[in-house]
Order: C-alpha cells, then sequence, then structure tokens
C-alpha cells in the first residue's frame, strides 16, 4: 500500500506540479499575479472531487470505456489550450512592472491548471478513497501519499525556482521546452488511453527498456510522469508524442514570430513617420 | 523571487523534503528486505522446531497457526500437515526457499530437509501477512519524517527571519529616514556580510551631504553675485535711458537682454530651491483660493498692460503644503498665460473641489499647444511657438518646468489640455484634499 500510494500519488503530483510550475514562471515574466493560479488551483481541486464523484457513472459510457474517453479528451483538450497559450508568446517580458492584463494568456492558463488537476486530482481522490476504507491500510496509504506529493510538489519548487535562476533569454526557451514535452506526453497518454477503448487501432511495439529502466522502479515512474516515459511504447503512442511536441513547438514560433513582426512594422512606420 | 525569505523557504524545504522522502523511500525499500531475510530466518527457525516437535508427537500443537501451514513428509508419505495445507506437497522437495498459491493466499515455502530423521519439512508462512507487517513497522518509521516536514518548515521560516532581521532593521532605518536627515546610518547589530552595503551607504548619505552643501552654498554665491551686477546694470540703463532716444533699437534690444538675463537667473534659483525635499517636509495648510487672490493682485498690473481679462472662480479649498513654493507656481502659470495670450485676450483660474482632490486651474485664450507638444512644454528650456513669438515674450523656457516641479512636491499631478475658450490651453494641477481638522483629531 505504502509504495503504491507513493508511485500513484507522486506520478500525479508531479505531472500536474511540472505544469504549474511553468505557468507560473510564465505568468511572473508576464507580471500577471499568481492568484490566478491560485483560483485555477481551488477550481480544480472542485473539479476533481466532482469528477471522481460521477465516475462510476462516466465509466458507463462508450461500452464501459467512458473513463478513457473522457481522460483521453481531457488530455487533448490540455493539448490543444497549451498550443494556443505558448501561441501567444507567454515569454515575453514586460520592461515594467505593472501587472499586464493580457487576457488570452489568464483564461489558457486558468483552463489549464483547472482541467489538469480535475484528471490528475480525480484520480487520487478515487485512489485514496478506495483504499483508506480498510483500517489496516489507513497509516501506509496516507504516509505513501504523503511522501509522494511531498517528492512531487519539491520538485515542482525547484523547477520553479530552478527556471527563474536561469540567464533571462534562456528562461521563455527552457520553459517552451518543458511545456513541449508535456504536450508531447499528453498527445501520448491520450493515444494509449484510446487505444485501450478500442477507438484506435494496437500497433506494433517499437522499441523495450524494461530490462534497462523498468517502467515499474522508481526512476521509471518518475520519467513517466515528468517525460511520459514508456519502456515498450508502441508506433502510434511515439508518432503522437512527437506530434505533440511538434504542434507545441511550432505555435510556439509562430506566437513568436507574429510578436516580432508586429514590433518590426511599429518601428518601420515610426522610422516612416520620423524622416516624413 | 520577490521576497528572499519565501524563496529560501521554498527552496530549502523543497530540497530537504526531496531528499528526505526520496531517502525514506530507499529505506523503506532496504527495510523491506531485511525484514524478508528475518521472516524466511523465523521460517526456518519454524521448520526445525516442526522436525524436533513431530519427533515428540506434538504437532497438533501448531494447528492453531492459521498464518502459517506445514507439512512432514517422509518420502512420498505424508507424515504430518496442519490443517490448513493441502494434501499435495506444497512445494518441490528441494532445500530453500520459494513461493506457492494455495488456499486462495500466496505464501512463501521452506524446504528444510531433517537429516536424524530422514524427514521433509516443508513450512510456509502468508506473504500478505508478512507485507503488512513489515510494512506497518517501516511505514511507523517513516512517519515521524512526513509529519516531522511542517515542523521543519516553520523553524526554517523563523531561523530565516532572525538570520533576515538584520536586512529588515536596516530597510526599516533606511525607510523611516527623515529627507533632511543625512547622519550616517546605525545598526546595533551588524552583521559581516552587510557592513559592506552599511559602509557603502554611509559613504553615499556623506558625497550627497557634501554635494548638498555645495549647491546651497552655490545658491546663496549665485544669487549675490549674479544679483548683484544686473542690478547695477539695470541702473546704469536707467541712467543711459535719459541721454539716448527713444526709438533706440540697439538700446531696446540691449534693456529687453538684460530683463531676460534677470528673468533666467531669478527661474534657476527658482527651480534650485525648490528642488530639495526638505520643503515637502514642512508644509502647512494653505487656502488655494486664498493663495490665488494674492498672486493675481501682485500681478495684475502685467495683464492690464495686455488689456487681458483675468478672473477668478471657485470657493475657498484647503490643501497642505508650502505656501512659497505654490505661489511660484501660480505665478509661472499667469505670467505663461500672460505671454501667449494675444492682447485683449481671456485668463481664467478656477480653485475647485473634485472626488477629494482639489483642482487649480489656470485657462488661457491663447493659440494654444498642440496635444503632441503636451510633454514638450515641461522639458527645460523648451519654447514651442514659431520664432517670431518666441522673440517676441520673454522667457526662457523654465517656468513650466518649475511647476512641474513643485507639483511633484506636492504629490500632485499636472495634466495639460484645450482650455474652455475657443482656443488656447488649460493648465491643470490635482492636489490632494487636506483632512478636515475634525478628522485629524479622530
Amino acid at each position: 500500500m505504502f509504495l503504491n500510494s507513493v508511485v500513484l500519488i507522486l506520478q500525479e503530483t508531479l505531472e500536474a506540479a511540472l505544469l504549474i510550475s511553468v505557468l507560473l514562471v510564465f505568468m511572473r515574466l508576464r507580471c500577471i499575479r499568481p492568484f490566478w493560479i491560485i483560483s485555477a488551483i481551488a477550481a480544480g481541486s472542485a473539479g476533481a472531487y466532482f469528477f471522481a464523484l460521477q465516475m462510476a457513472s462516466i465509466s458507463e459510457w462508450f461500452d464501459y470505456m467512458g473513463q478513457e474517453v473522457v481522460n483521453a479528451s481531457i488530455q487533448l483538450t490540455v493539448l490543444l489550450i497549451l498550443a494556443i497559450f505558448v501561441a501567444q508568446n507567454p515569454g515575453a517580458t514586460h520592461s515594467t512592472s505593472k501587472p499586464q492584463k493580457d487576457l488570452g494568456v489568464i483564461i489558457c492558463t486558468l483552463l489549464l491548471v483547472a482541467l489538469s488537476l480535475t484528471r490528475e486530482g480525480s484520480e487520487v481522490f478515487i485512489y485514496i478513497s478506495g483504499v483508506i476504507g480498510h483500517p489496516s491500510h489507513a497509516q501506509p496509504t496516507l504516509t505513501g501519499s504523503g511522501i509522494g506529493a511531498g517528492i512531487g510538489i519539491s520538485a515542482g519548487v525547484l523547477i520553479y525556482y530552478g527556471l527563474l535562476g536561469l540567464p533571462t533569454k534562456w528562461i521563455a526557451l527552457s520553459g517552451l521546452l518543458l511545456l513541449s514535452l508535456v504536450g508531447g506526453n499528453m498527445a501520448s497518454q491520450a493515444t494509449q488511453l484510446l487505444t485501450q477503448a478500442d477507438w484506435l487501432p494496437y500497433s506494433k511495439i517499437l522499441w523495450d527498456s524494461s530490462d534497462g529502466l523498468p517502467e515499474n522502479s522508481i526512476l521509471g515512474h518518475l520519467l513517466y510522469a515528468l517525460f511520459g516515459y514508456e519502456a515498450t511504447p508502441s508506433l502510434l503512442q511515439v508518432f503522437s508524442y512527437i506530434a505533440g511536441m511538434l504542434l507545441i513547438s511550432l505555435c510556439a514560433h509562430l506566437g513568436s514570430r507574429k510578436i516580432s513582426f508586429s514590433t518590426d512594422q511599429k518601428t518601420t512606420d515610426h522610422n516612416a513617420s520620423v524622416n516624413r | 523571487m520577490k521576497s528572499i525569505r519565501v524563496f529560501l523557504l521554498a527552496s530549502i524545504l523543497a530540497i530537504l523534503t526531496l531528499f528526505n522522502f526520496v531517502a525514506a523511500l530507499q529505506g523503506y525499500q532496504s527495510s523491506l528486505l531485511e525484514a524478508e531475510k528475518l521472516f524466511d530466518s523465523q521460517l526456518l527457525q519454524t521448520a526445525k522446531l516442526i522436525a524436533n516437535l513431530y519427533v515428540d508427537n506434538t504437532t497438533s500443537n501448531l494447528n492453531y497457526l492459521s498464518t502459517h501451514a506445514y507439512q512432514v513428509w517422509h518420502d512420498d508419505q505424508l507424515l504430518a500437515a496442519s490443517n490448513n495445507a493441502q494434501s499435495e506437497a506444497i512445494t518441490d522437495r528441494y532445500p530453500g526457499f520459494g513461493y506457492a498459491n494455495f488456499d486462495g493466499y500466496r505464501w512463501r515455502t521452506l524446504a528444510y530437509f531433517d537429516h536424524n530423521h530422514d524427514n521433509w519439512i516443508i513450512a510456509a508462512e502468508r506473504t500478505d501477512l508478512r507485507f503488512i507487517l513489515a510494512e506497518s513497522v517501516i511505514t511507523k518509521a517513516v512517519l515521524p519524517i512526513v509529519l516531522g516536514i511542517p515542523l521543519v518548515g516553520l523553524l526554517i521560516w523563523l531561523i530565516i527571519g532572525r538570520g533576515l532581521k538584520p536586512l529588515r532593521d536596516l530597510s526599516d532605518q533606511l525607510k523611516n529616514k527623515q529627507v533632511n536627515d543625512l547622519t550616517p546610518v546605525e545598526t546595533p547589530e551588524l552583521k559581516d556580510e552587510l557592513s559592506q552595503v552599511v559602509q557603502s551607504i554611509n559613504v553615499m548619505i556623506r558625497r550627497l551631504g557634501t554635494t548638498l552643501e555645495r549647491e546651497k552654498r552655490f545658491t546663496s554665491d549665485a544669487a549675490h553675485e549674479l544679483r548683484t551686477p544686473i542690478s547695477a546694470l539695470k541702473i546704469q540703463l536707467h541712467n543711459l535711458e535719459e541721454d539716448i532716444p527713444v526709438d533706440n533699437e540697439s538700446f531696446a534690444q540691449l534693456q529687453s537682454g538684460v530683463e531676460r538675463m534677470q528673468h533666467l537667473i531669478e527661474q534657476l534659483l527658482s527651480l534650485y530651491r525648490s528642488t530639495p525635499d526638505e520643503f515637502s517636509s514642512h508644509f502647512t495648510s494653505v487656502n488655494l483660493y486664498q493663495l490665488a487672490q494674492d498672486v493675481i493682485a501682485e500681478q495684475h498690473l502685467i495683464f492690464e498692460g495686455k488689456n487681458q481679462t483675468l478672473a477668478l472662480e471657485g470657493s475657498n479649498n484647503v490643501i497642505e503644503g508650502n505656501a512659497f513654493t505654490l505661489s511660484t507656481l501660480l505665478q509661472n502659470l499667469l505670467s505663461n498665460a500672460n505671454k501667449y495670450t494675444p492682447t485683449g485676450g481671456s485668463i481664467l483660474v478656477s480653485v475647485d473641489e473634485n472626488n477629494n482632490h482639489i483642482c487649480l486651474k489656470v485657462e488661457d485664450s491663447g493659440p494654444g499647444i498642440a496635444p503632441s507638444d503636451y510633454g514638450k512644454v515641461l522639458e527645460r528650456f523648451q519654447r514651442l511657438n514659431n520664432k517670431s513669438e518666441v522673440i517676441a515674450t520673454q522667457g526662457c523656457g523654465l517656468g513650466l518646468t518649475i511647476v512641474q516641479h513643485i507639483a511633484d512636491l506636492h504629490h500632485a499631478d499636472l495634466s495639460i489640455s484645450p482650455s474652455s475658450f475657443a482656443s488656447g490651453t488649460a493648465f491643470s494641477i490635482l492636489f490632494k484634499k487636506a483632512p478636515n481638522p475634525d478628522e485629524k483629531r479622530i
């Protein structure tokens, strides 16, 4: 129970902590108050509770594949919102410390945090409420959950301060790289769930690294939570992982080009008016 | 990293938690392995015990142990077994440990050969119970690490707070320093890390004091050294006026130049005098309406000279400020309006209350200023109108800079907009209203 609790809670917490810490860094760069993230965490926790309560009936949807399909839909929605988020060039810093009312970035951040927490949190709720009913399991479950959550949150805090400690020009780039890995992870997990639900065909296993780095080892679980590590990934999973990463990278690139183009345009207009 | 204390607490606690919890996990896994060895050793002792007990035919005493099972085999004959053991051999009769599934559970098994009686003793123990027992013992050891983290966090928070106290004291001392207090910063408990900072601040304060002293001396010297020769020059010009024809253009230009030089010096000195923060530390209650009346009474002649209409509107409104600088502000605004309003034009001064603010406004019916030039008029030595007008009007481009400066000293906002006349400019200064004397007492 103890180890199972550690692994499950660590996976869910670490996945959420990675996303939230990177989003917090971008909000810091945009001078947006972290109040929005706190509200999103509260909304996500409430969402997770209600999602967990409804899980029994949701599971019966789509020929008893409701849980897989709904979770995959949430992950694909998160991927889409992540793409919209990076397309707004969230790493563009403002010289002024005045809070920027950038509605698009705020809405994307709220949705990303709330949706991710709803999905991850519901699994935690279901697990803990299922296990804690047995008195002999309560102590190891709660201790394991505490350790899992502690490691996940600590990793998130260190990622946050680690990113902020980088030279300014590398902060946004590193954040976008992490977000592209999160995007790849979301796409890969969604593909796996849809394959389980028979919505996508099974494809051949590309490699087997379970001898070198088994999925059920601590490092394997950590890498799964952070980057969606699979010891035996299918062709479709690898393809969707790369597609997810490319989508985020492309949107980030287009977002930064759009900003630099409009800046160039303004500079040209200004020069033209000065010359007149 | 807005707060050093939060940054240190979060990062130290995160590193501590990460290392402690990962170490606890590692400890848990190692302890489980050790517990497994211990349980195996116990199982071996149980098997040996059964071997000895069987000789005494008392093995039935062990039947109450539902967590354990055993069989005693001699060749292929089952000599004895616990109630929960099956009739077939639980495991192969090769010496050593293994696993088997029976009776609805998974069991850890041991095949032990008793050389004294040529019997095989097979002992088994339920793995789930072993695991629960081991986990219960180990998690009890891990629990204090988890529960201790909030306490550790609290201690770190307090220790960092204590460590940063000298920095906070220094910050408070600097924040509470009066604007005219140029005494060195003193901290009773100076830490090594802060001594260099305090030394640098004190050196800076000393330099600032020297610079301010030098500037004060310069003002005093300049006031004396510059005003005296100009006054002498003006007397000489006055004497010359009787000997030189009235229409002598060069003489008129010389007179105008001397006037402009005197004005420039007065404005420069006035600008300097309103710069030091010490003015703002000696604010008194000033009735802006009465002040405007006084300034207008002093200056009405220059408006009459250009046949301009000067009106004052509003009511008694009191602000906290410095009467001398405020009259300079109003003089400059009126002088500016007078210069740029054509002969026969109108100037309106108003003092109104608006949402706990007092608005002093000076409007003229002059040519006005293009909105794109609003920022430029406040720059030093800026005169925006065309050259002929600039030559015609006496000024040095410092008046509105001084107005802006005085407004800043009073924490007031200066804004420029078109006037309510058909053309012209309105200069509005929004002051905070002085608190009601009754409110002050509360």
